[in-house]
């Protein structure tokens, strides 16, 4: 009759052991270093109203779709770009884009536009290497044309690889933290 | 029949009184030495389960390098021993072999228990003659074997098994996948209890170090099915073996070098059989560098691992035997850094390459981001009584902590804080009760209650995939086996109770907590037979039928899983999954030299669950993903392993194996994919004359081919399957037998000896890298 007692006793601390931890509600984790938020101001050189291409995805990855906006661009006009990278879930909205600047060696951006736009991106910016990050940018508008403009920012690339520092993605590697498109319009 | 369960006392064994021996061989000891030489050991042979008395067993002296075979009642005696160390080894067909050390001062009976594994029908076979160079071939891996391959991880130990192929991660990662089964639908009884873990992970390896186990069986048929609901392909046992009885300590060390990664591991293990209780207590550490494919350096590909497992077994009280085991695994492992990718374009920049990107000139022991750090605790204890000569009652519980945490390449100095953490508790129980009605008809029948509480770190800072959730599973089960003659048959029905609740983050802003609960009714039943035809054949057939109710990653993931460059979406409402399986095998002894394996099988699973891609992306700041969902179809496997071994003179033995498999969709009519290619393996192993002290010496060749997945259509994967590949392996052996009596081994082994550069279907690396070059292993094992 030992034994029977003994596991007894041995059920009894089991089960009171898993009774004994209810469970709470997970905590919701806080999501700081997701981007929700991509705005690219262009201020005409002469002058005039800033446009603004902006990506905004306030629930993350999955959820709702994103909401793109674009302004129309003027035709053979240089503009002074300014991109600004945020975290919309956070009240006040946190600045990633402070950041890719505290990082700078370590992030660049690239700007893609299809063949049929007539866009140029310059950089106006460098890291302490003298190697760009994009951040500051000049862009120059053709005649009046339409097609994408992809930007995209990649973490951790080869800055010193062949091109990369003139803008050429092909041999950047790193992740790619943000790659948007949009449907440009030149007028 | 007297039962005795005295295991461990051995000056209080039971006296025989009348037994006729019928002794074989046995031949006078050659010991010179002014010691004693007139003592005898008697000894008493039986099964440890069922207490039946195993007849014509092998008993060896290693000592005096004479033996005898006990008679048909198990008893045995050996007689004109010396005093002092004696080692003997016990073997048995279909058991495992066992070796028991006696500090002989007085003539001393003793009572071995071997460990029969006469529930698992279609396990170890053992062909041939003597105990020493048998072709044994079975299912089952030897402890000789783990220890030479203990530099790996399990799974690739248990690969040389046929029918058993690997997922792997790189070169640290890997899972095992039995007749194309895996993750979910594959258990792992890591002694004796369920491996808990994060079982769902295609890059979560099993948390077991393989040096605590004395065996590693593989149970492919469907009388596998009562070990857990979930093992619809099979079930893995990895099984450590008793503590001697003996008390004298003994141990082992084992010492390999590996020259790909510069890889060293270091295990030792000690036990003993003391006055208060019998224990054992063993601890592995690995750590390796880069490892190295033949034209680069896969760059944090290092690997680091610290075990250690201590084991008690204890008599309480009269007829009850009681084990307490604790093991800990913990392991930091790298993984490429050039697979770490970011979204489709990077997947699609990389899979490009020749070389991935981020590939070091220079060797590195350092481990980076992305890496996983792993660590996991069991607890067990196992009690067995045995109340009357027929009956006996075990209680078995196992508890398990498992922590996870994978570490990503992040932003801002984030790469330290973890991108996925979780915590796992899980709690098992079980009683079973064992009735024997009469000579080889027993019943078996128990209860279990599984209880698991998965947890989310949220330190991530990132939403989890895999949501919280509680699982509580309650299940019945009894299993009928009787022995006819030679026919050898077993019936079981198993009933499962499953609850899951699941505390699951919303998407949508605000983020909620939404709780959903799923309820399961699952039952298997499982029929199986080994009839003898002859000492020629023996067949064997085994059928089950399963349901397997789906896990949480398959009902609730959602999220961006980033090791695959897609969107996961689970299905709350899938139904759970019914598996009919049939396996039909036979062993054919034909002469001594000549040994057949054939076995075929046939997997039906009805409402398969799998991952479908979807015909839309979804649009994140990170460009457009894939969408893959939990959908389920109907699945049929078809396939055959077999097995050659053959022994054209007495030194040499060639064993050629091969294994087919064919996995199709069959509501649609198109392939499964990630199904292993067909493959095979043939061994040529010579064997050198004992050379004085050099004794069981040998070289063997090995040449591995894994042929192209053929079974595939184009676009169901990144990438087509890569090509088809040979490799050659190498092994010289040798073990030195010292002045003490104990042992050494030594080895050099070396893997794709010719620097073959190929890329494995089932290594999920291999969209960005090639497999492994050139390796060479210095192996040294010193047996006390």
């Amino acid at each position: 009759m030992k034994n029977k007692l003994y596991f007894i006793v041995i059920m009894a601390v089991i089960l009171s052991v898993l009774n004994s931890c209810k469970k709470d509600d997970p905590v919701i984790p806080n999501e700081e270093e997701v981007i929700t938020t991509l705005i690219y101001t262009l201020i005409p050189s002469q002058g005039g109203t800033p446009k603004v291409l902006k990506f905004q995805d306030l629930d993350g990855d999955g959820g709702n779709a994103p909401v793109i906006s674009t302004d129309t661009l003027d035709a053979n006009t240089i503009y002074t770009g300014q991109l600004e990278l945020l975290n919309e879930q956070e009240t006040p909205a946190d600045t990633t884009t402070n950041e890719i600047r505290d990082e700078n060696q370590e992030h660049q951006f690239f700007f893609e536009a299809s063949t049929n736009l007539t866009i140029t991106v310059n950089y106006n910016d460098t890291d302490p290497d003298g190697n760009p990050v994009g951040i500051e940018n000049i862009l120059t508008t053709g005649e009046a044309s339409s097609g994408t403009l992809t930007i995209i920012l990649r973490h951790q690339p080869d800055k010193f690889a062949t091109g990369v520092s003139q803008g050429d993605i092909t041999n950047a590697g790193g992740e790619t933290d943000i790659q948007v498109e949009f449907d440009v319009i030149i007028q | 029949m007297q039962v005795v369960r005295r295991i461990f006392k051995l000056n209080l064994m039971l006296s025989f009184s009348k037994y006729g021996f019928v002794l074989a061989s046995l031949l006078l000891p050659v010991l010179l030495s002014a010691q004693h030489c007139d003592l005898s050991i008697k000894g008493h042979i039986s099964d440890r389960s069922t207490g039946i008395a195993l007849s014509y067993s092998g008993v060896y002296n290693i000592n005096t390098e004479d033996g005898v075979i006990a008679d048909s009642l198990g008893n045995f005696l050996l007689e004109n021993l010396c005093s002092g160390d004696h080692r003997l080894r016990i073997t048995h067909i279909g058991c495992e072999t066992r070796e028991v050390k006696v500090s002989l001062q007085n003539d001393t009976t003793i009572n071995i228990y071997l460990d029969h594994h006469a529930e698992l029908l279609n396990e170890v076979v053992v062909h041939g003659k003597s105990e020493n160079n048998t072709a044994q071939v079975s299912n089952t891996i030897k402890m000789d074997e783990i220890h030479l391959e203990g530099n790996k991880n399990l799974a690739d130990i248990i690969e040389k098994i046929q029918g058993v192929s690997i997922l792997k991660t790189g070169s640290g990662i890997s899972k095992p996948v039995i007749h194309g089964m895996y993750g979910n639908r594959v258990t792992i009884l890591n002694n004796g209890i369920a491996q808990s873990g994060q079982q769902w992970g295609n890059d979560h390896s099993p948390e077991i170090d393989p040096f605590v186990a004395n065996h590693i069986s593989v149970v492919k048929g469907a009388s596998s099915l009562l070990y857990s609901s979930n093992s619809l392909g099979g079930v893995i046992l990895v099984e450590p073996s008793p503590v001697p009885i003996d008390p004298v300590l003994s141990g082992f060390v084992n010492y390999i070098f590996q020259t790909n990664g510069r890889g060293q591991t270091l295990n030792a293990s000690l036990a003993r059989h003391g006055n208060w209780a019998a224990w054992r207590v063993m601890g592995t550490l690995k750590f390796s560098g880069d490892a190295k494919s033949p034209d680069y350096y896969l760059t944090n590909t290092g690997k680091q691992e610290a075990n250690l497992a201590i084991q008690l077994e204890k008599e309480l009280f009269k007829n009850c035997n009681s084990t307490l085991y604790y093991s800990m695994y913990n392991t930091n492992i790298g993984i490429l850094r050039g697979s770490h990718i970011g979204n489709t374009s990077d997947l699609e920049e990389a899979l490009s390459r020749e070389e991935p990107f981020f590939t070091e000139d220079k060797f590195s022991f350092s481990i980076a981001s992305p890496h996983q750090e792993v660590h996991h605790h069991l607890f067990k204890f196992e009690s067995r009584y045995i109340f009357s000569e027929n009956q006996s009652v075990t209680f078995k519980y196992g508890g398990q902590i498992d922590v996870r945490k994978e570490y990503d390449v992040r932003r801002g100095g984030r790469s330290d804080i973890p991108a996925l953490s979780l915590w796992q508790n899980n709690q098992f129980i079980q009683t079973t009760y064992e009735y024997l009605f009469a000579h080889n008809f027993t019943l078996k029948t128990a209860l279990q209650f599984d209880y698991t509480d998965n947890a989310n770190d949220p330190e991530t800072g990132i939403l989890p995939l895999i949501p919280d959730y509680r699982s509580y599973t309650g299940s019945y089960l009894v299993i009928l086996k009787k022995k006819l003659n030679k026919l050898l048959y077993e019936i079981g029905a198993r009933y499962d109770l499953k609850k899951i609740h699941v505390w699951s983050i919303t998407h949508e802003l605000p983020r909620t907590i939404d709780i959903r609960d799923n309820l399961y009714h699952n039952y298997s039943l499982s029929t199986g037979a080994v009839y003898e035809f002859a000492e020629l054949v023996k067949a064997n057939l085994d059928l089950g039928y399963v349901l397997r109710s789906p896990e949480v990653n398959e009902l609730y993931s959602f999220g961006l899983h980033q090791g695959v460059s897609g969107i996961e979406i689970g299905n709350p409402d899938l139904n759970p999954e019914k598996s009919l399986k049939l396996v039909l095998s036979a062993d054919w002894n034909l002469g001594k030299s000549v040994f057949l394996q054939t076995l075929g099988y046939f997997q039906n699973i009805e409402d398969y669950i799998y991952l479908q891609p979807q015909s839309e992306f979804e649009l994140t700041i990170r460009g457009a993903f894939p969408v893959f969902e939990y959908e389920q179809t109907n699945a049929q496997i078809i396939g055959s392993d077999l097995l050659c071994s053959f022994e054209p003179i007495q030194q040499m033995k060639i064993i050629l194996k091969y294994s087919v498999l064919k996995g199709t969709n069959t509501k649609e009519d198109i392939p499964l994919v990630y199904m292993p290619p067909n493959n095979g393996s043939g061994t040529f192993t010579y064997n050198i004359k004992d050379q004085g002290k050099w004794r069981n010496n040998s070289v063997s060749v090995e040449g591995e081919y894994f042929a192209k997945q053929k079974n595939y259509l184009e676009g169901q994967d990144y990438l087509p399957p890569p090509d088809g590949y040979f490799l050659l392996n190498m092994r010289f052996f040798t073990s030195v037998l010292l002045k003490n009596k104990n042992t050494l081994k030594l080895s050099i082994e070396a893997e794709n000896l010719l620097n073959k550069k190929y890329r494995n279907y089932m290594n999920r690396q291999r969209y960005f890298a090639d497999d492994l070059g050139r390796n060479i292993m210095f192996k040294v094992s010193y047996i006390f």
